[in-house]
């Protein structure tokens, strides 16, 4: 038995994914990175492969991708995390008739890249100098409204209000606009709201700068929280194709990736 | 200039960390990659020594800064004195003139006014006796005043916004001739059809052999690399003019030696990579370095630290002073693919045509963050190589060091995706 | 084959085109002498007043003789005479289009000497500005006109007789061509008539005209010549023909710089690839000082015979520098 391995180091997370000979999926894990990230990565594919019984050995070739993709020893090669977003969005969109453009809004920054029939990139833009429009900003935001990441997508369709409108385009000014809002008493449904619309509208522009084409795929661990698909969707004007785990389709990608390298050679 | 006593007793605090950045680049130069020309040497030897030693940069007679290409070298060395291009690429500098320019503008001009606000800049170009700014971007053309008021002699090269009509040709050679005028006052010679055509033959030679090397660029699999382009072209900027010539036409001889015997200097597959925008400056050559640590070879540029800067050349009817002058003038304005004038459709063809005739893969774009007609422009230059399906990629950046990461990130993807492009093909 | 070809491109252009144009000037205004007669439809300035030594005579003479026919006769059965001249000019021009006024003309052979002078006196020239050349190059089409409108009034008796060659009457060619043979009878105001005496002493002036002229300005009669007007309204389906291709310039201006005929479109149109323009005189000396390899060239019969060459350039201005270097 083959089987083939991607890892997804990112800045706060580490993603694992094991695909099998045939390229299915057989299992994924996440861990934070914490401070020793080349440990903490170890542990998590050694973790996975456990998980499912498989040998190291039967392992027959890793691909590390992400901004720790450089030092982890352990793998046979590297690619860059928007090549590995691509090719794990285009395989696991198969089903849903094909994706073209992938949009993916990570702990620290936040991608668009747009792909042909093959999930090969024609163009990507990326967003990794401002924390506004990723996930770190809601991280701040769920802070200072003192609720849990979980909860933000139930805020967000609890209100009765409209959206407020956060101005701040800095996510740590942001911050003071948010008190302000809440000691002037309006509702944190309603903030969490214009906080999902704010990121939304500041990925849509993102992604214009590829250009838009159905099918539109979300990934990254914010894909998660149901309020801020229902904000893009809305900025977007179409529909979003959402994996059941969007945390690893970047890994799944390199594990796909993996395969593939290995078989041609 | 005046350096008082306690200034010249300090150990160059300044040079001992600009050094350690320039350093630190010309160690990934030579070291990250196996087989460098032999010929090369001259040039590794020759920025070790001006700008991590500090030694002063070789000049005859008035040494005249100029900050742009379209100052018209030739006219200075024809009066005796030597050009030195003053454009910065040191983000040592650039945070020295971060601290009187704007956040927001290009770290080109800050760094260049940061080294002339310094004292014992490195290069050492002290004794600077005339700066020529030829009144290009906007930046540039504030930077006079400013110049003349940390003490320098400015003279202000008036070039036109537009380059289209025949005003602005006319205003242009007026400007020139009017160079002309303030070094004959500078240097107390006269302009004579002999030491024009002299200088000429000079800077002509140089040209020449450029365009050998760019020739030979041509060549596939690569027989040379970017990095060491970059630094050929950059050394032009305070080099001796002669012994550069000199170098490089050994540096041809050497490649032409590898094209006979088949010599690879990347891999057969690495894409080849056509280099635009704001102009790599040592030591500031992060990108294209990045780009060949990734796998990728530059095979050509367009900018104005290297192929705008040595491409052209000057044809002259008759070997008389109107025509000399005129004709010099004519060659610094009318090829010039610079974005500072209105319309670019001379720089859409020059990248379509280099596209074409190296073979490339896929472009780089380089803007620097500030750069309005850099990131202006990008946008008309990416859809007409869309139209001739050729990927480029945009990618704005200054001096600092720390977005290493993320440009490492784009430009590996970028090159992964021609990889696959070329695979599928 | 391509070492043929790099020495034709790298030729020097200058020396070569000095040894054709005195070759064709000794066949033209001294041919006669050998017994040598090309026909009297060239499309050249070989006067037919030189009447010993010419070696052919210029289409001008007899066009204006045949126009001056009284219209009975030339509307009627002279007209195909005159129709079959007119052929057979076209069928010499065809061969070398405006590469007669470049290489063969006497006349620019003459100015481009006077030139020579010039240079070697180290006296500078002028040049047109933009406006100057608009408004001035329409006159030769209005000299071509009048030379076809004035015999036509002859022929039907609107105008006298005596105006019978019109343009001859004027031309610089009819008195400083015979000089060459020793024959300085055409040098003089022809008192006989009013018309005749104002015509000849325009054809003076103009000649003193063409000779300053000359002098500082490259060229400078051919920018007014009705020849080189009728040349270019035939010039579409000749031979010789000189191509661009716009996607390999850089609007250097190089071209643009040498053309003795100061012509702007060489290097600002980058669209047409049929680059020849109404006042070039396909000297060729754009396609020589041209840096950008394949940019511009001449063709034969849609045969590239010289291209521009980025080697054949530096060899040339490096020729230059050297040259400066011993004679100064």
């Amino acid at each position: 038995m083959s089987y083939f391995a991607g890892i997804d180091i990112g800045s706060t997370a580490i993603k694992a994914a094991v695909v099998d000979q045939a390229g299915q999926l057989i299992g994924t894990r996440i861990a934070p990175t914490g401070s020793s990230f080349h440990r903490n990565a170890m542990e998590t594919f050694e973790a996975l492969l456990a998980q499912h019984g498989i040998i190291r050995d039967e392992v027959k070739f890793i691909i590390a991708t992400g901004y720790g993709r450089k030092l982890f020893k352990e793998a046979d090669d590297s690619i860059s995390e928007i090549t590995a977003n691509a090719i794990g969005a285009s395989e696991a969109g198969r089903v849903f008739g094909g994706v073209r453009t992938i949009i993916n809004i990570g702990g620290q920054d936040s991608k668009a890249i747009q792909i042909d029939a093959n999930g090969n990139v024609n163009n990507f833009a990326m967003n990794d100098k401002c924390a506004a429009g990723t996930g770190r900003f809601l991280d701040v935001a769920a802070r200072n409204l003192e609720i849990d990441l979980e909860e933000l997508g139930d805020y967000h369709f609890g209100g009765d209000g409209a959206p407020l409108t956060i101005n701040s385009t800095c996510a740590v000014f942001a911050e003071s606009e948010i008190i302000g809002l809440l000691a002037n008493g309006h509702g944190k449904e309603e903030i969490v709201a214009g906080i999902h619309y704010s990121i939304a509208r500041r990925t849509v522009r993102l992604a214009k700068r590829v250009g838009i084409e159905d099918r539109v795929y979300f990934d990254g661990g914010p894909a998660l929280n149901k309020g801020l698909v229902a904000a893009l969707q809305d900025e977007l004007g179409r529909e979003l194709v959402i994996p059941e785990q969007p945390q690893t389709t970047t890994a799944f990608g390199a594990a796909v990736l993996a395969r593939s390298q290995y078989l041609s050679e | 200039m005046n350096t008082t006593p306690t200034e010249a007793k300090a150990p160059p605090y300044n040079r001992s960390r600009q050094a350690r950045e320039a350093e630190t680049l010309l160690d990934r130069i030579e070291d990250d990659f196996p087989d460098n020309p032999e010929a090369m040497r001259y040039f590794y030897a020759l920025f070790r020594r001006v700008y991590c030693q500090g030694e002063p940069v070789k000049h005859q007679g008035t040494l005249v800064g100029t900050t742009c290409i379209h100052a018209p070298e030739e006219l200075i060395y024809a009066f005796g004195a030597t050009p030195v291009r003053l454009c910065n690429g040191s983000y040592h500098y650039d945070q020295i003139g971060a601290d009187f320019m704007p956040a927001k503008s290009c770290p080109l001009v800050k760094a260049t006014l940061g080294s002339l606000h310094a004292k014992a800049a490195v290069p050492n170009t002290a004794a600077l006796d005339l700066i020529v700014n030829p009144t290009t971007c906007d930046q540039k053309t504030k930077a006079s005043a400013m110049m003349e008021a940390m003490g320098y002699q400015v003279h202000d090269l008036e070039l036109p916004p537009a380059k289209e009509s025949e005003e602005a040709r006319l205003y242009w050679q007026r400007a020139v001739r009017r160079l002309a005028l303030r070094l004959r006052e500078l240097t107390g010679r006269k302009l004579t059809r002999k030491n024009l055509r002299q200088a000429m033959a000079r800077t002509a030679r140089a040209q020449a052999a450029f365009r050998t090397l760019h020739q030979l660029r041509k060549t596939a699999p690569a027989l040379f690399l970017g990095k060491d382009a970059f630094l050929v072209t950059n050394a032009y900027f305070f080099d001796d003019l002669d012994r550069w010539t000199n170098a490089v036409e050994k540096l041809n001889t050497e490649l032409l030696q590898r094209q006979q015997a088949g010599f690879q200097a990347a891999q057969k597959r690495a894409p080849r990579i056509l280099f635009t925008g704001s102009p790599p400056i040592f030591p500031n050559l992060k990108l294209p370095l990045l780009i060949e640590e990734a796998g990728g070879v530059v095979v050509a540029d367009e900018t104005c630290s290297a192929n705008r800067m040595l491409y052209d050349m000057t044809a002259v009817d008759e070997w008389l002073l109107n025509d000399m002058v005129d004709g010099l003038a004519d060659r610094y304005l009318k090829p010039c693919t610079c974005p500072i004038f209105t319309r670019n459709d001379d720089r859409q063809r020059r990248l379509l045509q280099l596209a074409a005739d190296f073979n490339v893969d896929g472009v780089v774009y380089q803007a620097f963050a500030g750069c309005q007609v850099y990131e202006m422009e990008y946008r008309s230059i990416a859809d007409i190589l869309a139209a001739q399906g050729i990927p480029m990629l945009y990618v704005e950046t200054d001096y600092s060091p720390d977005d290493m990461g993320q440009l490492s990130t784009r430009i590996e993807a970028f090159l992964e995706s021609i990889k696959t492009r070329k695979r599928n093909k | 084959m391509t070492s043929i070809r790099d020495a034709i491109n790298g030729i020097d252009l200058r020396r070569f085109r000095f040894w054709l144009q005195l070759f064709f000037f000794v066949l033209l205004v001294y041919g006669g002498y050998l017994a040598i007669n090309l026909g009297q439809y060239l499309p050249t300035f070989s006067c037919g007043f030189n009447n010993e030594g010419r070696g052919g005579v210029c289409y001008l003479l007899p066009l204006q003789h045949q126009l001056a026919m009284s219209w009975g006769t030339l509307f009627g059965w002279a007209g195909l005479m005159v129709l079959q001249g007119f052929l057979f000019f076209s069928l010499w021009f065809f061969v070398l289009n405006k590469g007669w006024c470049g290489y063969v003309c006497p006349l620019g052979t003459i100015q481009d000497w006077i030139t020579g002078l010039r240079q070697r006196l180290g006296v500078r020239y002028s040049r047109y500005t933009e406006g100057q050349f608009r408004r001035l190059s329409l006159i030769k089409y209005l000299l071509l006109a009048l030379m076809f409108l004035i015999p036509l009034g002859i022929g039907g008796a609107l105008l006298p007789h005596d105006m019978g060659t019109p343009f001859c009457d004027i031309c610089p060619g009819r008195m400083i061509i015979p000089m060459f043979t020793g024959d300085f009878s055409q040098l003089t105001i022809d008192f006989s008539t009013k018309t005749t005496m104002v015509m000849t002493a325009l054809g003076m002036l103009v000649t003193g005209l063409f000779l300053a002229g000359a002098f500082f300005k490259k060229r400078f009669f051919c920018f007014f010549c009705p020849m080189s007007a009728l040349h270019y309204l035939l010039s579409k389906p000749a031979l010789l023909k000189l191509k661009k291709d716009g996607n390999k310039c850089t609007r250097c201006g190089d071209c643009y710089r040498v053309c003795d005929m100061e012509i702007r479109e060489i290097a600002d149109d980058v669209k047409e690839p049929r680059i020849m323009q109404d006042d070039c005189i396909l000297c060729l000396k754009c396609v020589a000082h041209c840096p950008e390899q394949g940019a511009l060239k001449a063709a034969f019969a849609g045969i590239t015979v010289f291209e521009s060459t980025e080697r054949g350039f530096i060899k040339r201005m490096t020729k230059g520098h050297i040259d400066e270097h011993n004679t100064h």
